[in-house]
């Protein structure tokens, strides 16, 4: 396993590599998570603004037009989904990623159905937050393990009731999957996995797809009868 | 809870609108139609049937034309509402006698059915005592007359116990049903308060005690934080927590969270699949935890990654760090745990495990059953 020198990863080796400082809108209904994850990260993202309701999120979205949002499952007037429903269609170059501490799938798959581009525990450092958001502006999907071992779950072979419709994994993207579960970031899949870390990207990006898409009830009904990623 | 059953008059109509498109006059018959879902065809035909009984069908079409709101309208005003329910009751009544059934009974059914409205709870603005009275002198005046009708002229006086029967289960029966209603609301008020209280004293036993515990001890406050999270999620999503005791998730789940308590690092448990715990996962288990105690007391992180993968082709474990590593070719004998805790645990029952570690970029051990 070995670690070269930095593609567009803010993780620890990665040298000197020019970066685009991205503009972040943060939306929590909690000051104080608020304040940790603007001290929490890192220089090269920029928090334009903050909101903590589904009332106060959108217009300040539509209005500032960040490159990222960032964007607590639960909120008091109706939750993320709620903000990217009604942002997306108007403003389709911005970017939701979703922070939670509920472990509910219903909840995650219900955000990243709604489209938002990943979803990370909040327990996340603000290294890695970073970098998910850096991945997030340049379009790429954001899985944290959790988020991997629930997709392995939910597009689970050999399921008996597995929808013919249902697009199924491919080896590699199990692989990958697999791989993020087990706590490895994608320069570190990549090495392993003698791919660039594109082609690690283009795989996730490629899973987020097929759970955005696949038009299955069963996927809801299982986040619903699972409740834990 | 859901919330508390609310509770609907079984007269409550569905809501008809007089629709604007498809209409014949007024778009009363589409309106009706849509409203209860049948073939627009056979409204019409009804209201057609019932102008044949001296014009009943086309009184109560006005009446519903007067009655029934436009589309988007919520409702017609005042007047309009008046005039329509005026010539709809007309209408029945013009139907009522089409069918030959006289005034000894309409009268009496008119008044009894407003009284058993009345009671029902639909007051109409006026206070509980004055509707209730109301209602009473409804229907009594109801019996009166049908009594009155029906004895003094062919009718036989058995009648007259039929009728205040009927009117008393008239009276009764929303009465009995409102009562119901009320109790079950006061039964979920109950239950929300019972709610309430248990909840209260869960956050009172463990997270005040935990707040209190942090600023005690300070030092301690990530492990206590860590224990007090565990504990909120296992209460807040127990269906998501280790299914049931004895399959080795649970185990895995239950032993990163001793390895938190021994060394204070956060342990992440992903998992896919279950299975039942038995003598070989048993041992996978063992060894996956001095793998966890390992990467927890030697790595130098605070955080862990455990990947559980139960699977047809079989169950691995991983545990994964980002700490010092090591070289696993220069392991000193002294330590014990890689050679015998894990990988002499693991052969003993048929299983694989492999070490990976890099000095400075951290190990991963790779613990594997096959099915």
């Amino acid at each position: 396993m070995s670690r070269s020198g930095g593609t567009g990863l803010a993780g620890a080796g990665a040298g000197p590599v020019s970066v685009m400082l991205r503009r972040v809108v943060l939306v929590d209904d909690h000051d104080l998570f608020r304040a940790g994850v603007r001290a929490g990260l890192g220089r090269t993202v920029d928090v334009v603004g903050e909101a903590g309701t589904v009332a106060d999120a959108v217009p300040l979205i539509k209005e500032l037009d960040p490159d990222v949002v960032l964007l607590d499952v639960h909120l008091p007037d109706g939750g993320g989904q709620a903000v990217i429903v009604q942002v997306a269609p108007e403003r389709p170059g911005v970017k939701f990623l979703a922070l939670s501490v509920s472990d509910a799938a219903e909840d995650v798959i219900g955000v990243i159905r709604a489209g938002a581009r990943g979803y990370v525990t909040k327990a996340i450092s603000g290294e890695e937050l970073t970098d998910a958001v850096h991945r997030t502006a340049d379009g790429d999907a954001v899985f944290s393990p959790r988020l991997a071992g629930f997709v392995l779950d939910a597009f689970r072979s050999g399921d008996p009731v597995a929808d013919p419709d249902l697009d199924q994994l491919t080896a590699r993207e199990r692989e990958v999957l697999q791989l993020i579960a087990r706590g490895y970031r994608y320069k570190e899949i990549a090495a392993r996995l003698h791919l660039s870390s594109r082609t690690v990207e283009s795989h996730v990006s490629a899973v987020l797809r097929k759970l955005q898409l696949s038009n299955r009830n069963e996927l809801t009904r299982w986040a619903a009868e699972r409740r834990l990623i | 809870m859901s919330s508390a059953g609310r509770f609907r008059l079984p007269l409550a109509l569905p809501r008809v609108e007089r629709a604007e498109d498809d209409r014949a006059i007024a778009g009363v018959c589409v309106g009706i139609a849509r409203a209860v879902d049948v073939d627009v065809t056979f409204v019409r035909l009804s209201f057609a049937f019932l102008a044949f009984a001296s014009g009943a069908g086309i009184v109560a079409y006005v009446g519903a034309w007067s009655l029934l709101p436009a589309p988007g309208e919520t409702q017609p005003v005042r007047r309009r509402r008046i005039v329509g329910l005026v010539l709809i009751v007309w209408a029945a009544i013009l139907a009522l006698r089409g069918l030959g059934i006289t005034e000894s009974l309409l009268w009496p059914l008119a008044l009894v059915g407003a009284g058993a409205v009345l009671l029902s709870g639909r007051t109409f603005g006026l206070d509980e005592r004055r509707a209730r009275l109301g209602a009473f002198a409804l229907v009594v005046v109801g019996v009166v007359i049908f009594v009155g009708h029906n004895t003094r002229g062919t009718a036989t006086t058995l009648l007259a116990p039929g009728a205040v029967a009927i009117a008393l289960l008239l009276v009764l029966v929303p009465w009995a049903w409102r009562l119901t209603r009320e109790r079950e609301a006061e039964r979920a008020a109950r239950i929300r308060t019972e709610e309430r209280a248990d909840f209260a004293a869960r956050v009172h036993d463990s997270v005040l005690q935990t707040l209190t515990l942090i600023q005690k001890q300070p030092a301690d406050a990530r492990k206590l934080a860590r224990r007090q999270e565990r504990e909120l999620r296992a209460w807040l999503y127990p269906a998501g927590e280790p299914t049931a005791v004895g399959t080795v998730a649970d185990a895995v789940e239950s032993t990163a969270a001793e390895i938190e308590e021994l060394y204070g690092a956060r342990v992440e448990v992903v998992r896919t699949g279950d299975a039942p715990l038995d003598e070989r996962l048993q041992a996978l288990v063992l060894a996956g935890r001095e793998a966890m105690a390992n990467a927890a007391r030697h790595a130098g992180v605070d955080e862990v990654s455990v990947f559980l993968d139960v699977g047809d082709g079989g169950v691995a474990l991983y545990v994964r760090d980002r700490g010092a590593g090591f070289d696993p070719d220069a392991v000193a004998a002294d330590r014990r745990g890689l050679a015998d805790s894990i990988r002499g645990r693991m052969e003993r029952v048929g299983g694989t495990a492999a070490i990976e570690s890099v000095p400075g970029q951290g190990t991963e051990v790779e613990l594997r059953l096959h099915a």
